[in-house]
């Protein structure tokens, strides 16, 4: 059964919107609990305050781990997979009750794992290394939200056959949706790996199977663990294109080259997974080389495409409706007052300026020494995951309230600047850890003074400062999070009905008209930016190597 | 949304490019090859640690 949406246009299946509202609410729930955490992490990190004991520190660094990187990321972007190849192409949902088969064997792994973690039956941290050893209901649960999203994964591409054979797109698919198939191809190399790894550490936790190689563990488990992460990237760079699109009608300049972009990330983005092996004495420089850089940066190259392509195709159609004075007018008048927009805006500078330079520096096996396993790797995926992703699923929501849920936003002078506050937040807790780690403070370290050990160390006083920056800027962030859940939970239970297109508060842009071309270049100010994101990247690289080569006296 | 697609471009890239189940296998395959495998092979090709080595170890 469908509704025909009266602001889109869109032909809704009622089957498949009650399935993108659910996992987007589990979404919301896994969130609030990976937040509440993450304050109680960050206010125990910060040593005059030393919160939680070092059980706890551990239980909820496990519980933060799994629930902000695995369960709210994967929730939504099953949310967001069948609304790309349902609602975004006009077609029904192939089998609603393998939906709901998938739905509940996520809910049902997320709510076990989550038992088992607050139970103290599984202090492993998410990574979880063998030998360390969690109850066998961890792994289960684990192992049944695997089996629920990958039955999700293969639900949207059964949905594409549909579309396929409907012939509900003509030559290709629209490229959110190109990039939401993007984000599926390298779900279903992520979970197919972590059914790998979990079914016989699983087996091994119930006494089954004697030993499971800690090698072998890391070389697997990180095809699941950094993989994952790289849907991520796909489906949030989807959503860039899509609030483009949404917010003033931009479309990519040159699509092929967009679509192009995509593919090299299906095809070599999951060799990254070997950076988190590369002090690994087991595997080869060839191995590690070869792998970590997304064989011969093409991953990145696409990733430097897509940086490029979504404000360039803000520019032009700003650009088409006239705001073409000067370098910057275009970005001036931008639709800022719309949160969707400005999330999706902050979120690619974040992701490209903070998560994306680090991630190329810290991903490199030589540079990579200076920061491995210090707090600077958790800060480096604060600005890809969390500034980047989460940032660009909160502004996607903005969206989904009225258009999905069909209720409008409560609290939208809030919504304004909630994301601001987020990416200033996240901003500065990433800048700080990746400078912590930088001065050689541990990851995943409960006292940083080392109080009672039988060694000592004294980090640079200025240690001091950037611990209060990363506490001020957690603080932040997690009082803009609470925000967003706020909103978006009265607005989804208890807000006002949309009934028609005038109770749409957030616009919904006409595509941007057809335009000559003003002076040489169509978009001359993204260019400018890009130009200053490389001059930014050169001498973040520059400082790396600087500071690699004074790391060890030569005399 | 609309599609830029430049009709000149080349019938095998289109192919490539739109049949997403063999973009799925050549997903799959580059990465099973190049980290799965290779790395899964490096490991397995390491000598064992001498009993005299591990027997403190695991004590």
């Amino acid at each position: 059964m469908f509704r025909t949406c009266d602001i889109t246009g869109f032909k809704v299946d009622l089957k498949a919107q009650q399935l993108i509202r659910l996992n987007a609410v589990f979404a919301v729930i896994s969130l609030l609990g990976a937040v509440i955490a993450a304050l109680l992490l960050v206010f125990t990190r910060y040593q005059p305050v030393h919160l939680l004991s070092s059980e706890w520190y551990y239980r909820l660094v496990t519980y933060h781990g799994v629930n902000a990187l695995i369960f709210w990321i994967v929730f939504f972007e099953i949310a967001g997979l069948y609304f790309g190849s349902t609602v975004v192409l006009n077609i029904r949902f192939c089998a609603p009750r393998l939906g709901w088969l998938s739905l509940i064997l996520m809910v049902a792994g997320f709510i076990l794992t989550d038992i088992m973690i607050l139970a103290g039956k599984a202090d492993v941290m998410m990574t979880s290394y063998t030998p360390l050893k969690a109850d066998p209901l961890y792994y289960l649960g684990i192992i049944l939200f695997a089996v629920g999203a990958l039955l999700g994964v293969v639900l949207f591409f059964g949905n594409l056959m549909i579309a396929r054979q409907e012939k509900a797109f003509g030559d290709t698919m629209p490229l959110f949706t190109y990039g939401m198939m993007t984000a599926a191809i390298i779900a279903f190399i992520t979970l197919v790996t972590g059914a790998i790894i979990y079914i016989p550490t699983f087996l091994w936790s119930l006494g089954l199977i004697e030993n499971v190689d800690a090698g072998m563990y890391k070389l697997i488990w990180w095809g699941l663990g950094h993989s994952s992460q790289q849907i991520n990237v796909a489906a949030m760079v989807s959503i860039w294109y899509l609030g483009s699109f949404l917010a003033v009608g931009g479309t990519s300049i040159n699509e092929r080259i967009s679509r192009l972009a995509f593919v090299l990330y299906i095809m070599f983005i999951c060799l990254a997974s070997a950076h988190h092996l590369l002090t690994d004495p087991g595997l080869s420089s060839a191995w590690k080389v070869w792998n970590t850089s997304y064989a011969m940066y093409l991953a990145v190259l696409a990733s430097m495409i897509h940086a490029f392509a979504v404000p360039s195709s803000i520019e032009s159609a700003q650009r088409r409706w006239g705001y073409n004075k000067g370098l910057f007018e275009w970005l001036v008048k931008a639709p800022w007052s719309n949160p969707a927009f400005s999330s999706i805006v902050l979120a690619c500078i974040g992701f490209g300026f903070i998560g994306g330079t680090t991630g190329v520096i810290f991903g490199m096996e030589q540079t990579n020494i200076i920061v491995h396993n210090t707090i600077a790797i958790p800060g480096h995926f604060k600005g890809t995951v969390v500034i980047g992703t989460t940032l660009t699923f909160m502004g996607v929501t903005y969206y989904l309230i009225p258009l999905i849920f069909r209720r409008k936003i409560v609290g939208l002078g809030w919504a304004r600047w909630q994301p601001w506050m987020f990416f200033f937040g996240i901003a500065l807790l990433s800048v700080s850890m990746i400078v912590l780690g930088q001065l050689g403070v541990p990851r995943r370290h409960w006292d940083s003074t080392f109080s009672g050990g039988p060694f000592t160390y004294n980090f640079n006083p200025a240690t001091d400062f950037f611990w209060t920056l990363m506490m001020l800027g957690g603080t932040l962030a997690f009082l803009a999070t609470l925000i967003w859940i706020l909103i978006v939970v009265i607005s989804v239970f208890f807000g006002p009905k949309v009934n028609g297109p005038e109770d749409m508060q957030l616009p919904i842009s006409a595509l941007a008209p057809e335009g000559k071309r003003q002076g040489k270049y169509e978009a001359p100010g993204t260019l400018i930016l890009t130009l200053a994101f490389l001059a930014t990247f050169l001498i973040l690289f520059f400082l790396n190597w600087k500071w690699l080569a004074a790391t060890w006296g030569v005399y | 949304m609309k599609n830029n697609e430049n009709q000149s471009s080349t019938p095998f890239f289109k192919w490539i490019m739109d049949d997403f189940m063999l973009l799925l296998f050549l997903g799959v395959a580059i990465y099973t090859i190049f980290y799965l495998l290779w790395g899964v092979m490096e490991l397995s090709n390491l000598p064992a640690i001498p009993e005299d080595v591990k027997q403190p170890l695991t004590k």
